[in-house]
This record gives C-alpha cells, structure tokens and sequence, in this order.
C-alpha cells in the first residue's frame, strides 16, 4: 500500500512534466489546474483533520484498534496490510495522514482502492471533514453498497454457546454475533465469527501457542444454521441469542468495520485478545462513543463481555436454543418408563416404529416417544456412536412413523429455559473467612481469577461441573500469629455428568496445586500435587448427584522425606442443590501412596453453600484429614463475593 | 483457508440467500459454485465451494446431499438458494417435515415465497406426503427437492 501513496506522487508528478516541455497550453492548464485543484483540497481537508486533533478522537482509536498499553500505545491489529502508513501501527495520527492522502489515489483497476479497503474509515472522516465526494478519484465503495442492497441487513444478535464439557478450550464458551436480514428467517441469518486459523491437532501445543499469541485470529461468515450445525448439534452446547437494540446506522458501521477487517488478521491470545475480546471492535465500531474492548481486562472471559455489552444497554430479547441432549433429557422426563424403553427400543432399531405407531396409547405419547427415538438418533450419530447404515435407515423409519401421527401438542421447543448465564454469578470471587484446625482457630482470604466451583450456585452454569483457575488462600494463624500461604490450585476441574438409559459420560477430574501437607515429624510444607480422576456418575430423585472415581495423587516436594510420593485411590461423594439457595456436597477420599514416601491419605468432609444474593454466599465446610494414622478435624465459614 | 476473504464467503452467503431481486442471475442452474460467479474471479468460486461443502456438514447429516445433474434440474433445484439450504440441512429438515412444524420448515417455506397465511397448508401437505419426499435410504437431496416439487404440484 506504501508503494501505491508513493506511485500516486509520481502520477502527479508525471502531470507536471509536460510544462517543462511546451507541450499544449490547453493540456497544460486542463492537467495542472486538475491537479492543483486536487492537491489543494488534499492539503485543505489534512490541515482541518489535523486542526481538530481527529487523530485523538476516541473514534479514530477504535476503528484502528489502537490502546494504550504499558510498553506505549499501539494498534492490537498484526497484519501490516491494515496500515497504510509505515509507522500506523503505532501512531493514529500518521495513519490519519496517510488515510487522507490516499482517498484522492486515483482509480486503478484490480486493486481495491482505500475508499473500499477502508469504508468505516472513510465514511467517518467524510462526515466528520464534511469531505465533499463528488472532489474523490472515487466517491464511494460500490462493492460495499451493493452488498448491503443483497444482504439487506436488519439487526444484529449476540450468540453465546455455552460450556462443553469435552474441550478444556471452550470451557468458558464462545461468542459470536449474526446479521438478520430482511429475510424471516434467523437460520439465514449471517453469522460472523472470529477464530484462530490453526491446523495443531496436538492439544499441548494448541494450547501453548493459543497463550503465546502465536496464532493469527481471522473474522469468517457463514450462514447461521452451519454455526448451528457446529454448536448445537455436533458439540452438543446450549446456546443463547442475546438480540442487541442497534439501529440500521449502527448496523450498517459494524459491517463497515467488518468489511476493512477482512483478510486482516490480529495475533490471538486465548485468555486476552480471543473470539469474544475482538468481536467488542465490531460493537464499538457500530455505537460511536461505546467503548466496550477498554472495560477488558488482560483476562477475557465470554461471558464477561457478555456482562458488559448488558451494561451497556445494548441487549433487547434473549432466547434459549436447547442443544440436543437437553432436547432428549426434556423428551425423556416428559414420558412414563414405558415409553422410554420403547423409544431406546427404536432407536435400537429392535422395535418397528410402524408398528409402535400402530398401538393404542394416546396420540400425544405416541408422538413424544417416535420425536425422543429420532431426536435420540441423532445425537448418537453425532457423536459416532452409530454407523451412518444404521442411522439413516432407523431415521428416516421414525420419521415416517412421525409423519403418520399428525400434529404434537406440546410445540418441540418449548422445554423452559435454564438460569441465563448473564444472570448467574460473576467470574471472580474473594473470600474471606475463618475456622479451626482441631482447636487452633485461623482466619483467611481467598482469591480466585476464575470461574465457578462446585459447591457455587449453579444458576446459569453446567450442573455438576467445575472450572477453577489459580485460586490462592492466605492464612493467618492466631496462635501462632503466622501468615502463611496455605494453597495455590493452579487448575482444578471437576466434571460430573450422570449417566442414564440414553447418555453413558465419564465423570473426571484433574487437579493440580500446591498446598499444605503435613509431615511424619509433625511440621507441615508446601508440596506439589498432581491428581487426576474418572470414574462414573448417576442421579437419585431424592439423593442427588452421586459419583464414585478412582484417582492416582502425585506428591513432589523437598520437605518430603524422599522429595515424593505417588498414590492410587478413590473417591466418592453425593452432590445435592436442596433448593435455589442451598448447595451440599458430601463426600470422602481415600488414597494409598506406596511409591516415594509411603502414606495413607483419608478424607472426608461436608461442603455447604448458601446463596445470599446473585454475587454473594456463604459457605460452611467441616472435614477430616488423616495422614500418619493421626485425623485432623478442620472447620471453616467463608462469606463469598463474587465480582 | 488462510488468508480467504470473509467477503468472498459473504457473497456466497448472499448469492446462495440472495433476494428475488436477485433471482436472474441466482436461477442459473446447475453447479452451485461454479456458476453463481460466472466466470468473475474464479476463486471465489473456489472458496464457496471449499466453504459450503468442505468445512461442515459431512460430519452431521446422514441423508446424503446429492451432487448436482443438470439433466435433471426442476424448477427447485434450479432455485440456487433453495438447493443450498436443503443439501445443507438434511436431517433437520426431514425432521421438521415429518413433524409437520419447526424452524427449517419455516426456512424452506420462505425460500419457496409461500405466503405466510399458506404454510399451515404447506406444512400438512408435506408431512403427510412424507414417504413419497424420502423414499428410500438413498435419498438424496436433489430427489427431495424433486419429490416436494412433485407433491405440491400435484395439488
């Protein structure tokens, strides 16, 4: 793009020439007069630009991505071909300059000229400089607008796939946004995504290169309902459509800003400058004066830009699109055991569905087990647990049994919506709290970055699943009067999904911090801990949710008597929400280390939390530790804040 | 797919979504990719096709999509958008059809610019004409669109 602005001063330079030569006086005038015509308006709108700071306008900052960072401010775009000027990635007001300037370049065939490479840009400094276009080489982007006549967009809506379980990278949930068009249909609508281009199949990698930036994000469209297929369907996720209240100039901004972005790619970061982060530019872009990507911290959580695009009023309807498991699970608990069996049975493809469709129940039961059968096969298919033979033949039999029986009472989607994610607990805890060690009291603080345990109100999160990220407790010990760090839990991952006729998961585990164990001469040291698990889990009616896993517990740490120690074990527990506020987990573990120091590691405990408000709880927890054949009683209260 | 232009991707959205106004170029027949862009810039048509066909889909559906026969082009499956819409969705669509109500059935009537006071009609033809739209475990999505075409003129 440089080589162009500098071809374009030769052009110009070109038209001068002829004077020296004598050439005819009427194309000296008609070139020089064009020329200098051009220049000066240049100068005059370069001049006004730089009179009224533009370049400081926190506009101009958002369609150029640039922020103030603490090594100076620059721009969070990578890929130079988004910069006109040789410094613009640093300096807004260079990039102003060169953006200017290269609006009179003349027009060239084959390559798009800035006024299209760059339309938010233009049209924003056309309004702000009153830039009259009828003085431009080229007054408008027609490829842009006749884009916008074909899309003819409408509004825009928020999407937020929630959690999956499988994949440690979309734990938090992803977000992406989709243009409605004039079409009544949301299936067709646009849905624009940003994403890392990676083709890493090995996970470590993947994740060590997604945290070092070492990837190159890039925004893709594709129609809503392939999203859909990807989301809903094959990574099985509930999803949430959050319509946002813009109007048709704010649509019309965001896709200009769209437009300029594409091809342009910007480094990615996983936990920084990831999917949600990025699609912020687009709203700010939109909303002059939004100032979404500056709320932000280094850590950016889905959810969280979910949060602040809400604090910004800027979100109108919510709907809730069940994945289809929550469609299967809905189905199933609407039917009596009987039915149930019978649509597993069809799905098996040992029951006929004609002839299941032939006998004498009443209609509507009759309609709900064929839709649980096909629903159900389905899902299998999307998880590879049936070859496709099989699956198309069963399919297409249910759904012709289906055909047969009319229309269903109950419309399929209505299953009632869950606790919206927007709405349950905040990211970040802090805890303060005090307790006993047999009868030694302590008081602690606990902090922790991220994101949801257990024991936490569910409302909004995935049951029986728990995310934590660096979750550090400091504790003072009175009689001692010692501060000490009692524990560090690096990453500690909890998944318990109950296994039923139709969903056979594996409940795990992983675990891995540091924390405070206790020696044979009675001292007590921080010491490494590794402590993955699986195992399985099944849901009592009265009971709750209960799990039984069996674990292997690495120990390392110089205060050991051989520096570590490895074990095997188990543990079980019954998880239980009594009611909206109140949350029990009981449960007990016991781990044989035969390898390194050799110990016996027993406990067991109760966890219990109590909601207070939205972003506030209490919780209760007693429990005993057993190491060297001696027990420990440990209590404690904590009041929790949530932010 | 490095570094493809969203917009290449968004032309085919809207080519393949386009309004009726679009609908002399957009009813051209037979190859969905190759000849939406008639012979303007030959890779887009490239990253349609790797686009649309390549990076979803075949890991969801089990009712094939068929590939395109130009011999055998009706009036529907000359309907790009249409075309496109169905061998995308098969599954679900089937689903819908047989239940005679859902959101991928709206889409196909909208795609048909059936009036809305119609699709009741629309919807209960469909469903009970199931069998005759899939017929068999081969069924491709060039034969559903053939069949539908078949029930709804046989009105």
């Amino acid at each position: 793009m440089r080589s162009e602005v500098g071809s374009a001063r030769t052009i110009l330079k070109l038209r001068v020439l002829p004077l020296l030569f004598l050439v005819p006086a009427v194309t000296i005038l008609a070139a020089s007069s064009a020329a200098g015509s051009e220049e000066s308006y240049r100068s005059a709108l370069l001049e006004e630009a730089f009179r009224a700071e533009l370049h400081r306008d926190p506009y101009w900052h958002t369609l150029l991505h640039y922020k103030k960072g603490t090594f100076g401010g620059r721009s969070l775009v990578d890929d130079p071909d988004f910069f006109l000027a040789e410094n613009g990635k640093r300096e807004p007001k260079a990039e102003m300059e060169a953006t200017i300037r290269s609006l009179f370049m003349p027009a060239a065939d084959g390559e798009r000229h800035p006024v299209c490479r760059f339309p938010a840009r233009f049209e924003w400094l056309k309004e702000r400089l009153s830039i009259d276009e009828s003085r431009l080489p080229v007054p408008a982007c027609a490829p842009f607008e006749e884009l916008m006549e074909r899309i003819r967009p409408e509004s825009v809506t928020l999407i937020f796939p929630t959690s999956y379980m499988n994949s440690p990278a979309s734990m938090y949930g992803h977000t992406l946004l989709t243009v409605r068009t004039a079409y009544a249909s949301d299936l067709l609508s646009y849905a624009i995504n940003y994403s890392a281009i990676t083709d890493e199949t090995f996970g470590l990698f993947y994740i060590a290169k997604g945290l070092l930036g070492l990837y190159e994000g890039y925004f893709s469209i594709l129609p809503y309902y392939a999203k859909l297929q990807e989301y809903r369907d094959v990574n099985d996720r509930d999803i949430w459509e959050y319509s946002l209240n813009l109007d048709g100039d704010e649509v019309r901004r965001l896709l200009l800003h769209m437009y300029e972005l594409q091809d342009i790619y910007s480094d990615y970061f996983f936990f920084s400058e990831n999917c949600s982060y990025n699609l912020l530019f687009l709203l700010d872009a939109a909303r002059p004066g939004l100032r979404l990507t500056d709320e932000c911290a280094w850590w950016v959580i889905p959810l969280d830009t979910i949060r602040e695009i809400k604090k910004a009023g800027l979100i109108g309807e919510i709907v809730y699109r069940p994945s289809k498991s929550t469609r299967v699970k809905h189905l199933a608990s609407s039917l009596p055991p009987d039915r149930r069996k019978d649509a597993l049975e069809i799905a098996r493809g040992a029951l006929e569905p004609d002839r299941f469709a032939a006998q004498e129940f009443p209609a509507d039961e009759k309609i709900r087990t064929v839709d649980l059968a096909a629903e159900y096969l389905q899902y299998q298919y999307s998880k590879k647990e049936l070859p496709k033979e099989q699956y198309v033949g069963r399919f297409l039999g249910a759904l012709e049994a289906r055909s047969s029986l009319g229309e269903a009472e109950e419309p399929r989607d209505s299953i009632p919506p869950p606790g919206r994610p927007d709405e349950g607990h905040r990211s970040n805890r802090i805890a303060a709290g005090f307790g006993f060690v047999e009868d030694r009291p302590f008081q602690e603080i606990r902090l922790r970055p991220a994101y949801h345990a257990l024991i936490d109100n569910a409302s909004g999160y995935k049951r029986g699943s728990q995310i934590v990220f660096l979750d550090a407790a400091i504790r003072y010990r009175m009689l001692d009067r010692k501060l000490e760090l009692e524990s560090i839990d690096l990453i500690d991952i909890v998944s318990i999904a109950p296994r039923d006729a139709f969903f056979k998961p594996v409940s795990w585990k992983v675990k891995t911090d540091l924390f405070r164990r206790r020696l044979e001469n009675g001292g007590e040291h921080l010491v490494y801990r590794l402590n993955p698990g699986f195992g399985r889990a099944y849901e009592n009616r009265v009971l709750g949710l209960w799990y039984l896993m069996l674990e292997t517990d690495l120990h390392v740490g110089g205060a050991l008597e051989r520096s570590w120690s490895v074990g095997a074990g188990g543990s079980t527990g019954l998880f239980k929400d009594a009611t909206g506020w109140w949350n029990l987990h009981l449960f007990a573990k016991d781990l044989y280390h035969r390898l390194g120091d050799r110990d016996n590691l027993f406990s067991a405990g109760l966890e219990q939390n109590f909601r207070i408000g939205a972003d506030t709880s209490v919780s209760l927890e007693v429990l005993v530790n057993s190491l060297h054949d001696e027990a420990v009683l440990e209590s404690a209260a904590r009041w929790n804040v949530f932010f | 797919m490095r570094k493809i232009g969203i917009w290449t991707a968004v032309a085919c959205c809207v080519l393949a979504v386009a309004g009726e106004s679009y609908a002399g170029r957009s009813n051209t027949g037979c190859g969905i990719g190759t000849i939406i862009f008639e012979g303007k810039e030959g890779l887009l048509s490239q990253i349609c096709a790797a686009t649309f066909n390549g990076s979803f889909g075949n890991q969801t559906f089990g009712i094939t999509s068929g590939t395109l026969e130009c011999e055998r082009a009706s009036a529907l499956v000359a309907h790009e958008k249409l075309n496109k819409f169905v061998g995308d969705n098969m599954d679900n669509l089937a689903m819908d059809i047989s239940q005679g109500k859902g959101e991928y059935l709206a889409t196909l009537a909208v795609l048909l610019d059936v009036p809305v006071e119609e699709r009741a009609e629309l919807y209960k033809r469909l469903q009970a004409n199931f069998s005759s739209i899939y017929p068999s475990e081969d069924v491709t999505h060039i034969d559903v669109l053939n069949n539908i075409e078949s029930v709804l003129s046989a009105i």
